[in-house]
């Protein structure tokens, strides 16, 4: 049986496709103006690499900022659920979760049982997401992918506003005026967006495994100055930027066994 | 549709001239406000407004509404600016028209008219970090979108934001202001000295502002107990499981309720809303027949157009059961004592004072409306309430009640995002399905 999940969010779609509960293919592309066709997209990607016909899925289930905009599913389901039932299948020793996309940031606390027990999001601002990080590496002309590396050589960490994107760029540019290299004021940037989640994991209550999903947990930086503010250490698994579309078709299976067991008890 | 043989072209050119009519209305709301037809022409279309498919209690509250407004904006009755939790029954009993400029911001992000005023309190150096509902309201008698004040009355009680826009506005008026100091922990001692101020204030505004005196008093409180006792009905019926009333709908007469104690258009309006209650309960037709989740809602709601509530109420099913705000918390007034009385309905206010107190109030709110999670609508630049929500959270969560804090803002549609309020909804709910087992 297989089934598939698509997390539409704003910067990046993922998809994840599963025979039974084994992930046999996964997909991320850029989200791109039209939601739908980069949903359906990314279906067919999935899809086409295992061999399988889109219309042969048992269940189809959404989530992400643009679930809404997907055809053809069983259900859509908040990223917040998602990222806890994936997150939690890809570390089974995980009780805070802590998701950092491109438009928000949020923090689940799981029960014993990996449902959700408690969640926090980040407030009006889009400081503490990707799109902070994305904005600043521009300023700063650096990809993101090296901001880990640059976070190690940086011997300390210039002071950066965590409260406005705007501010926080103007602080950056003013910074490099100053002559000061990218190094110290990457490894700002970082501390920046960990002191926001560390002030929501705080909220949920810290305890238990902490594992980072989300496209910025590819970002080490972050995860280092994370792991700095929680005196903890901080779990990455290697396919945390699917861990909402992995959550999402963990729900899609469970709800397309639940349907094919009703039909085999049904009375002839 | 019946067209009782008007020819089409005039019936076009009639829609065309009812459009051009509402384009005006709306971009100048400050002249049609201060016309006496206007209000002549709202209150013969009333019982249109019934015909095609009003409730009664909804008209019985436009009929409250209109009547103040026309009072206040003709200038037939003094109008006397209030903060929130001023009783307003003291202002009818002096014979004056209460205006809570905090309220008429509500009615102006629901109208589309907040921007305007919002821009107009920018002006005068506020910054948008200030509580929009005070914001635009201080805007809107800036930008002379409300009515003239004879006096202004202020407490010192809940918003601080509040008694300081007031004050801005009795400067701008040129009119007296009062400010009502509530004492922070009540006693026997604290009201009667909350009494004495108030009888200070109603003694001076009748020696100063012309039309006003102190014969009506008795008669507001009537009417106040009268109506809080409608209320009681109201609120005792909407334990109901299902929920009887959309809470959506609920938070806007919020508004009344803040408003209108000691009116006479009160007590008709709750009595309308008890019999609708009653014929809802009686014949199963309940606006979610298969609720799924019951809500207590905290502080206000986003008073422009949002979807929050469609898809909380349809896509969720889930009844927002009661609110913070529209629990009458003060016990019946003393017609033999009114000042005292007033003072005891200001003191019993559950959100001043220790937090103890409002946190008792929404456990007392939890158990009698069977209610499943709690959302605190945390509207940006809100200190009185916003500042508890830490001990809030660890309060319910001790009691097994799943908490949100969901951000937002009342009137200014630029400080909350729908999407991200829909996706902090969405989960709750999901979190609260979850704890049922599916």
């Amino acid at each position: 049986m297989f089934v598939a999940g698509v997390d539409v969010g704003s910067t990046t779609t993922k998809a994840v496709l599963l025979s039974d509960r084994n992930c046999v293919a996964r997909h991320a592309m850029p989200t791109g103006v039209d939601l739908a066709a980069a949903a359906d997209e990314c279906l067919r990607i999935v899809c086409g690499a295992a061999g399988v016909g889109h219309d042969n899925l048992a269940a189809l289930v959404a989530t992400g900022y643009g679930r809404d905009r997907v055809t053809g599913v069983a259900r859509t389901v908040t990223e917040i659920t998602c990222h806890a039932r994936g997150a939690r299948a890809l570390v089974p020793s995980a009780r805070v979760v802590v998701d950092v996309g491109g438009q928000d940031s949020k923090v689940i606390r799981l029960d014993d049982d990996g449902m959700v027990a408690d969640f926090v999001m980040n407030d009006k601002c889009a400081a503490g997401t990707g799109r902070f990080l994305e904005v600043m590496a521009a300023r700063l002309n650096v990809p993101l992918e090296e901001f880990g590396m640059r976070w190690r050589k940086a011997k300390e960490a210039a002071r950066i506003s965590s409260t406005c994107t705007v501010f926080a760029e103007s602080e950056v540019i003013s910074l490099l005026s100053r002559g000061v290299v990218p190094e110290p004021i990457i490894k700002g940037l970082c501390d920046a967006v960990a002191d926001r989640l560390a002030g929501m994991v705080h909220r949920v209550g810290l305890g238990g495994g902490v594992v980072m999903t989300g496209g910025v947990s590819r970002n080490d930086g972050v995860r280092r100055s994370l792991e700095e503010r929680l005196s903890c250490r901080v779990t990455v698994p290697e396919e945390a930027q699917f861990a909402g579309a992995y959550g999402a078709a963990l729900i899609a299976f469970e709800m397309a066994s639940y349907v094919l067991s009703s039909q085999v008890r049904r009375p002839k | 549709m019946m067209h009782l043989g008007i020819p089409s072209r005039l019936r076009r050119t009639a829609r065309r001239a009812a459009g051009r009519a509402a384009r005006w209305a709306v971009a100048r709301p400050e002249v049609l406000l201060r016309r006496r037809w206007a209000y002549q022409v709202a209150s013969a279309a009333l019982p249109l407004l019934e015909l095609r498919g009003a409730k009664a209690y909804q008209v019985a509250a436009i009929r409250c509404v209109l009547s103040d407004f026309a009072d206040a904006y003709l200038g037939r009755r003094p109008c006397i600016f209030t903060s929130a939790f001023v009783p307003t029954e003291l202002v009818y009993g002096l014979g004056g028209v209460p205006f809570l400029p905090e309220a008429a911001a509500g009615l102006a992000a629901a109208s589309d008219l907040a921007a305007r005023s919002l821009s107009a309190c920018e002006a005068l150096w506020y910054s948008p970090d200030l509580c929009s509902f005070h914001r635009a309201g201080l805007g809107g008698a800036a930008a002379g979108l409300l009515p003239r004040p004879s006096a202004v009355i202020v407490t010192s009680h809940l918003c601080d934001g509040g008694k300081r826009s007031l004050f801005h506005i009795s400067r701008l008026a040129g009119c007296p202001f009062y400010m009502l100091g509530v004492p922070y922990v009540p006693s026997d001692r604290a009201t009667r000295w909350l009494a004495s101020q108030i009888e200070q204030v109603a003694g001076d505004l009748a020696r100063r502002v012309p039309g006003l005196s102190l014969e009506g008093l008795a008669q507001a409180l009537r009417r106040s107990n009268e109506a809080l006792a409608e209320y009681e009905r109201v609120s005792a019926l909407r334990r109901n499981v299902p929920a009887p009333w959309r809470g959506s709908e609920a938070l806007n007469y919020v508004l009344l309720f803040l408003w209108s104690w000691g009116s006479p258009g009160l007590s008709p309006f709750y009595r309308a809303l008890r019999l609708h209650l009653e014929r809802t309960i009686a014949a199963g037709d309940f606006p979610i027949r298969e609720e799924r989740h019951r809500l207590l809602w905290l502080n206000l709601r986003p008073y422009y157009d949002t979807g929050v509530f469609k898809y909380l109420e349809g896509d969720c099913a889930s009844s927002v059961a009661f609110e913070e705000y529209s629990f009458a918390y003060w016990p019946s007034l003393d017609l033999r004592d009114p000042f005292a009385s007033l003072a005891e309905k200001m003191m019993s206010n559950f959100g001043w004072g220790p937090i103890e107190r409002r946190l008792e109030a929404i456990a007392r709110l939890v158990d009698e409306y069977s209610i499943d999670g709690v959302v605190q609508f945390a509207q940006w630049g809100c200190r009185q309430s916003n500042g508890g929500a830490a001990i809030l959270a660890t309060e319910l969560k001790e009691k097994g009640i799943p908490f949100l804090n969901l951000d937002g803002d009342g009137v200014d549609a630029r400080c909350g995002s729908e999407a991200q309020a829909i996706t902090r909804l969405g989960a709750f709910i999901e979190l609260l399905g979850a704890r049922r087992g599916g």
